[in-house]
């Protein structure tokens, strides 16, 4: 068995100008297939990475996202000094009524516009997300027009720096800070004072609270209570849970990406097997004397599989090498969820990138396995007398 | 033996490798025609009939800020206009479904006609609108999925407003582009559970192509230094507004469908130096027996662009037998309506595939034209 290994091992690298072609074709149709994927965990993972286990998130009954929520003065006042909501060392109840509104603006290349998230909300609120940190300027002033935009939504859209102004339900408003959300749902959002956001937008409900619970046996008692309050249309979960279920964005890319996997593996593996086949074809008289020498064709056959399956693991190791420099880089497109601009990174995880290389190695089998048994079954005598 | 009957010989000898050639060029271009056609429906939704006298208002803020209804009137006097209707977005869910399959908005019954006359229904559709409250009318496509017709009843869970509606189905309409929606009316609303003196947005219908710039000036005017300033624009931009918040999704596929034409070359090219490389031999004795250059040249190049062309056939025949006879629909879990395989984009990509066929003989016509008789007489591979 040791010797037909290294004999294809060889192959691989002696051959190299008609193998390269297929490891270099194999690679590329590998890195398309991480760096969609890479898009769908990216989005997954931004969702998933948004919350505090500690905090509990209370929204409208049926309301899909917070900008369409709607929670009333009275309702906040109902629940405001409950006593399973922490409070900070001046007693305050550790809760945030925040706006969440949506506004439209132009794109930094000019092309178009998109929508963008507003949260309004108050130092409480900023205390209850410490994901979210400052990284220029400073936070906004309670009372004044000021924003604080996600560092990443500022590279996409116009007048997002810090010390721009833009203009918005004819008001105009200052950027005074540029903060960074730690891959979390914030990334995509612009932060301002609560009141001045319902002021400014005429709200006179607020979308959402996060309430800070006392302990986890607390956060359990508030969610049960809110249910069965009849007074109460609302919906509380864990803030954890509550990002983590929006991540009906990623399905369209997960769509995007099967049918790319799909459709281009069909097509690598042909190639594939071209290129084995004519691997074989030029061998006919070595694997006649291989056979001579006494190795029998179920040892050529795995031996050419495996040749077709370290091509394709070549490819395979190409195709993360040739993905891995977009990891981290971020981008953006419509959630589905907010109907707003939604940022992400491409993230090419470990198990990403296995499932990149297992991708190529199934490809690899399936392409050499009939130029595999071809071998296999060469006839020794004809085999010997091939040119 | 003909030349041409030579060629084919040729390029037939090794029928695996041509059939797989052609498969593997079949299969890239069937991918490069699908994102190629995803690609124009995401950035070129199909126009509605109507559509050049239609004009769109919404809140300027942006389309999720409601307008108030005492714009109407002051709409309604600007000259041109002939007929104005609210639009509201619902966002109801259909039966306990996870998101919502179909959008739903609330209008006036007795405008549904003047302002989206393309929509075709039965005769009695808009009387019966016009008639009960709760009426409703539904594109065909969704009352085809959820096998609805004409007097059923639908309720849907709202995700804006509070709690659910209950509606009568007064008529299945076809006829524009995405006949999916339901379309209710306005004061069927606010009587139940919406925001009395607020609309989502207003559509207009203008008398003429000419009023067009007129009015969206006009309606932009009168609402500005206003508590709700309001953003006109004709169909076709409010469409294109929507593309633009798809963001990098475009830039994604262009850069796939680059990808994919170069691994196809890639491909291509190897294989074709792979069918060359083996007749080597044989080459040289054409050389040997006074062929010329370029009619060695015009055989690997015929073979090679008989390769691509067969595969450009079937590549580009099953995708536009697929999508053109297909549900796509349901292949797509309704991102898409429509996926129309136009002349433009087949014609795009039989002209990669042309390309493929010629770039793809020129590395081993090279290596033909270099060989020297004697040596290519010895080759042994």
């Amino acid at each position: 068995m040791a010797l037909p290994l290294t004999y294809n091992l060889r192959n691989v690298l002696v051959r190299w100008r008609a193998t390269l072609a297929t490891i270099l074709g194999i690679g590329l149709v590998v890195a398309v297939f991480v760096l969609v994927q890479a898009l769908a965990v990216g989005l997954e993972k931004s969702a998933s990475n948004t919350g505090d286990p500690r905090n509990v998130m209370i929204v409208r009954k049926g309301s899909t996202a917070e900008s369409t929520s709607q929670v009333s003065l009275a309702q906040y006042q109902i629940l405001r000094y409950w006593s399973q909501i922490a409070r900070d060392a001046q007693g305050v109840p550790l809760v945030s009524a925040d706006v969440v509104t949506l506004i439209s603006q132009p794109r930094i290349d000019g092309r178009g516009e998109a929508n963008v998230s507003v949260r309004g909300l108050t130092p409480v609120g900023m205390a209850l997300r410490p994901q979210v940190k400052l990284i220029s300027g400073r936070w906004f002033t309670p009372g004044q027009r000021e924003v604080v935009v996600s560092q990443k939504l500022a590279r996409r859209f116009a007048g997002f720096q810090v010390g721009d102004t833009f203009r918005t339900a004819g008001n105009t408003l200052t950027v005074v800070g540029a903060f960074d959300g730690s891959n979390s749902a914030f990334d995509s959002e612009v932060w301002m004072d609560a009141d001045e956001t319902r002021s400014l937008f005429d709200r006179q409900n607020y979308s959402s609270l996060l309430v800070r619970a006392a302990s986890p046996q607390a956060a359990q008692e508030i969610i049960a209570h809110i249910e069965t309050d009849k007074r109460l249309p609302l919906l509380a979960e864990p803030e954890v849970k509550y990002y983590g279920d929006q991540t009906a964005t990623a399905l369209p890319i997960k769509i995007l990406g099967n049918f790319l996997a799909t459709a281009m593996s069909i097509g690598a593996v042909f190639a594939a097997m071209n290129t084995m086949y004519a691997s074989v074809g030029s061998r006919t008289r070595e694997i006649g004397t291989l056979r001579v020498l006494g190795f029998r064709r179920r040892t050529i056959l795995a031996s050419f599989i495996i040749e077709g399956a370290l091509l394709a693991a070549l490819g395979g190791v190409l195709g993360c090498l040739l993905a891995l420099p977009l990891h981290g880089v971020s981008t953006g497109t419509m959630s589905f969820n907010s109907f707003s601009e939604t940022v992400f990174e491409f993230r090419i995880t470990p198990w990403l990138a296995v499932k990149g290389m297992l991708f190529a190695i199934i490809v690899g089998i399936i392409g050499s396995l009939l130029p595999a048994l071809r071998a296999a079954r060469l006839p020794v005598i004809n085999a010997l007398k091939s040119l | 033996m003909t030349i041409s009957t030579f060629i084919l010989k040729n390029a037939l000898r090794n029928k695996r490798r041509a059939a797989l050639s052609i498969s593997s060029v079949a299969v890239s271009l069937f991918l490069l025609v699908t994102l190629q056609v995803a690609l124009r429906e995401l950035t070129l939704p199909p126009p509605s009939a109507g559509a050049e006298l239609r004009v769109a208002v919404r809140n300027k803020i942006s389309l999720t800020n409601p307008l108030p209804l005492r714009q109407r009137g002051l709409i309604e006097k600007i000259p041109g206009v002939e007929a104005v209707t609210p639009f509201t977005w619902f966002g109801g869910k259909y039966k306990n479904e996870e998101g919502m399959s179909f959008a739903q908005f609330a209008m006036d019954a007795d405008k549904l006609n003047s302002v989206f006359g393309e929509a075709k229904m039965a005769p009695g559709g808009y009387a019966a609108f016009n008639a009960a409250k709760d009426a409703c009318v539904l594109g065909k496509i969704t009352a085809d999925k959820y096998h609805l017709k004409v007097g059923d009843r639908i309720t849907l869970d709202s995700t804006v407003y509070p709690g659910s509606l209950t509606f009568r189905i007064a008529g299945i309409y076809a006829g524009t582009p995405d006949d999916r929606n339901m379309l209710f009316r306005q004061d069927y609303l606010d009587e139940s559970i919406g925001v009395p003196g607020y609309v989502g947005m207003w559509w207009l219908k203008v008398k003429s192509a000419e009023d067009m710039a007129p009015v969206i000036k006009a309606v932009n005017a009168a609402f500005q230094n206003t508590s709700a300033e309001v953003r006109a624009e004709s169909e076709r931009n409010f469409q294109l507004g929507f593309i633009s918040m798809l963001g990098n999704i475009k830039t994604l596929i262009a850069s796939i469908s680059t990808v994919v034409v170069f691994t196809l070359v890639l491909v291509t090219a190897s294989t074709m130096s792979m069918a060359v490389r083996e007749r080597f031999r044989e080459l040289a004795i054409l050389k040997a027996l006074g062929f010329r250059r370029r009619e060695l040249f015009a055989f690997i190049l015929a073979e090679s662009f008989g390769l691509t062309v067969a595969g450009a056939v079937l590549g580009i025949g099953s995708a536009y037998a697929l999508y053109t006879f297909g549900d796509i629909g349901k292949m797509t879990a309704g991102i898409f309506v429509s996926f129309e395989v136009t002349s433009r984009i087949m014609g795009f990509a039989a002209l990669v595939a042309a390309v493929l066929g010629i770039v793809s003989a020129v590395a081993p016509s090279l290596a033909v034209a270099r060989m020297s008789v004697v040596n290519g007489l010895k080759t042994l591979d």
